[in-house]
């Protein structure tokens, strides 16, 4: 962390030069050469993919800004740290790109990338953006755009695949969290509310949250929250939970927060927001920040890329 | 809680509980207890006398909004069992307009808001009250335009000669809380900034707010960064340029587990003297009640939450232009 004052500092500077600042090609430096990229869109192996990526997202939005909301971090110089940064993304699609032509639109969105630092390099990473939020504000629904994706990119046969288990290549990161309290508390939550225990909201959260869930579905109150993950649940009813990493941090001066990726992995088998059951393979990639309070989980954050699950329900039905 | 019934384990718990028991529970009669008789509430649109005022109008709310929901967001608070304490209660407040009352025939709608409660509470009593609701920000909700709403509180009310007057400091009494806050950083801090903006000191922002802070102000609006700070907070200045300032109260607070964040009552007392939020001059004097609750993180004020009550506002310009109709 030479550099830097701390990790957060270390992952907010770097986003910010590699952003507004223009130093995409600063990428060489701070990203590994064969760094494994988990986008929910899909997967992206070594600098020069990333580097190519960031490009296109910055000729769409040249006026993008990246404001770092939290950075909710483990690890140690030693052994390496990972941070989970959430930030709110905005700008202005006046560039053609992946989003088509221009136009003009304000688009404002979430991300969180969970970055494994080593030596100021990093080399491991698992990225959502709240893409449904996006091609909403550009006047799509999340299953046209997931569908006229699948046609620009050539059709079924040659589409880009969005990130499934099989894909993935062992990374450099092996660590598994902090094993704080507070990341146990915001996991045993969310295996709760995933093996049907709804009633864990009602127990846990304060009755004044504020949730926001991808999509930019935001609103207030353990109902509203009870509703949102229900309705997750209930289009992969049989899908398997898995909690992949937690970390728990009691920072003074900071709320009681924690951070935890997750996956849901099975089958389209449930109605919901996906339309009708297709029985499709999917797997979603999900990340949940929390914020703790006197009366309970307060602020909640998760994201996950309902085009990336309605992409693999579109190439399923598409077979 | 010394002087506290039993049931309530802190400030935040008593003012969390008792809240929920009022309105969500339907307990207006339990005002009788909780409200001292006396109790003077100052809401920018005027001043109260009395638990019995206090319970009507929270009955003429429930009957116009009944399955308005009150949700504590925080509760920033000064004080001990001795002196009294001050909670700066901020609430998500809903609800579907369902009933006739102040907004006029139910139009079916629903609005959400912020609303800040600066509450005196001692021996199980409060006795001394400042609330700001964004009458604004339902107003917009409802279908009005804060002004039009204004000039319609003005007819319902009787004309001009008889509405109610909006607060104003001539109008106010002494109450028993004689308290300005603590003497925590985080109050100070605040309140430099704010007086600093106030000061035309516009810098302030960039050099003390996160660049990805969150901000909701008045008229329910809210926006990230920099720039919604600096322009909202100019365009209100503006229009009351040489209007003093002054910060009536002040409440820093690092606890355990929390952000650190502070709660600062202020005012604006002067004249509607140049262009800005409420349009064209009108040399109307106004004065301004003003809440904002503030949290902390690695990088500067990362939240930033301000009331002010716009209808008030336009309230007296109105009545001053005499343009009422």
């Amino acid at each position: 962390m030479s550099r830097f004052a701390n990790l957060p500092d270390y992952i907010q500077g770097v986003t910010f030069k590699i952003w507004e600042g223009r130093q995409i090609a600063s990428l060489h430096k701070s990203y590994g050469p064969d760094m494994i990229m988990r986008s929910t869109a899909a997967l992206i192996i070594g600098t020069e993919g990333v580097i190519k990526d960031t490009l296109a997202s910055q000729a769409a939005f040249p006026d993008r800004e990246i404001l770092g909301d939290d950075v909710i971090w483990c690890g140690t110089e030693k052994d390496g740290y990972l941070s989970s940064h959430r930030s709110v993304i905005r700008g202005r699609h006046t560039g053609h790109g992946v989003f088509g032509a221009p136009t003009g639109k304000v688009v404002t969105t979430r991300c969180i990338a969970d970055c494994f630092v080593q030596d100021d390099v990093i080399t491991d990473e698992w990225l959502c953006y709240d893409f449904s939020s996006m091609v909403r504000q550009l006047g799509h629904t999340p299953r046209d755009w997931a569908a006229l994706s699948i046609e620009r990119e050539g059709g079924h046969n040659s589409s880009v695949r969005p990130f499934t288990p099989d894909q993935d290549r062992p990374g450099p990161y092996k660590g598994t969290g902090n094993g704080h309290e507070l990341g146990k508390r915001l996991a045993d939550i969310l295996t709760r509310i995933m093996d049907y225990d709804i009633a864990v909201i009602g127990e846990t959260y304060d009755r004044a949250v504020n949730v926001y869930h991808a999509g930019d579905v935001t609103g207030w109150g353990r109902p509203f929250a009870e509703a949102q993950w229900m309705q997750l649940r209930t289009a992969f009813p049989d899908a398997k939970f898995e909690v992949h990493h937690t970390i728990g941090r009691d920072d003074k001066g900071e709320p009681d927060r924690a951070a935890v990726r997750w996956s849901l992995t099975g089958h389209h088998t449930g109605h919901g927001v996906f339309g009708a059951p297709t029985g499709a393979p999917v797997h979603i990639m999900g990340f949940t920040h929390a914020e703790f309070g006197p009366w309970g989980l307060r602020r909640e954050w998760s994201l996950w890329d309902e085009v990336a699950i309605w992409k693999q329900i579109l190439l399923h039905d598409a077979t | 809680m010394k002087g506290f019934s039993n049931q309530f384990k802190d400030l935040p718990d008593y003012i969390v509980k008792i809240t929920k028991e009022i309105w969500e529970d339907r307990g207006l009669a339990t005002l009788h207890h909780y409200y001292e008789k006396d109790i003077p509430m100052r809401f920018p649109s005027g001043l109260v006398r009395g638990n019995a005022g206090v319970i009507d109008g929270t009955l003429a709310t429930l009957a116009e909004f009944p399955d308005r929901a009150l949700l504590a967001d925080d509760v920033i608070w000064s004080g001990n069992e001795t002196d009294g304490f001050l909670s700066s209660h901020r609430i998500v407040s809903s609800g579907t307009h369902t009933g006739h009352g102040a907004f006029g025939a139910p139009t079916g709608k629903q609005f959400r808001v912020y609303t800040i409660a600066d509450c005196a509470a001692k021996n199980d009593v409060i006795d001394d009250e400042w609330l700001i609701r964004d009458v604004g920000g339902v107003a917009r909700q409802l279908g009005w335009e804060p002004s039009e709403f204004a000039r319609y509180q003005i007819k319902t009310e009787g004309g001009p000669d008889t509405c109610q007057r909006p607060f104003h400091p001539s109008h106010d009494v002494q109450g028993p809380y004689t308290g300005r806050g603590n003497d925590n950083e985080w109050g100070a801090k605040l309140a430099t900034l704010l007086q600093r903006m106030m000061d035309k000191d516009f810098t302030v922002v960039r050099s003390e707010y996160d660049r990805a802070v969150r901000t909701e102000h008045w008229g329910a609006r809210g926006a990230w960064g920099c720039e919604f700070v600096e322009t909202d907070w100019m365009r209100l200045r503006s229009s009351f340029p040489q209007a003093a300032f002054r910060i009536e109260h002040q409440i820093g607070r690092n606890d355990a587990g929390m952000p650190n964040r502070a709660a600062v009552r202020w005012s604006l007392t002067g004249k509607h003297s140049a262009h800005g939020y409420f349009g064209a001059p009108t040399g109307a004097e106004v004065h301004i009640m003003g809440i904002t609750h503030a949290e902390w993180g690695e990088r500067g004020l990362r939240r930033e939450y301000t009331l002010i009550d716009e209808v008030a506002i336009w309230k007296q310009i109105h009545l001053h232009t005499g343009n009422v109709t």
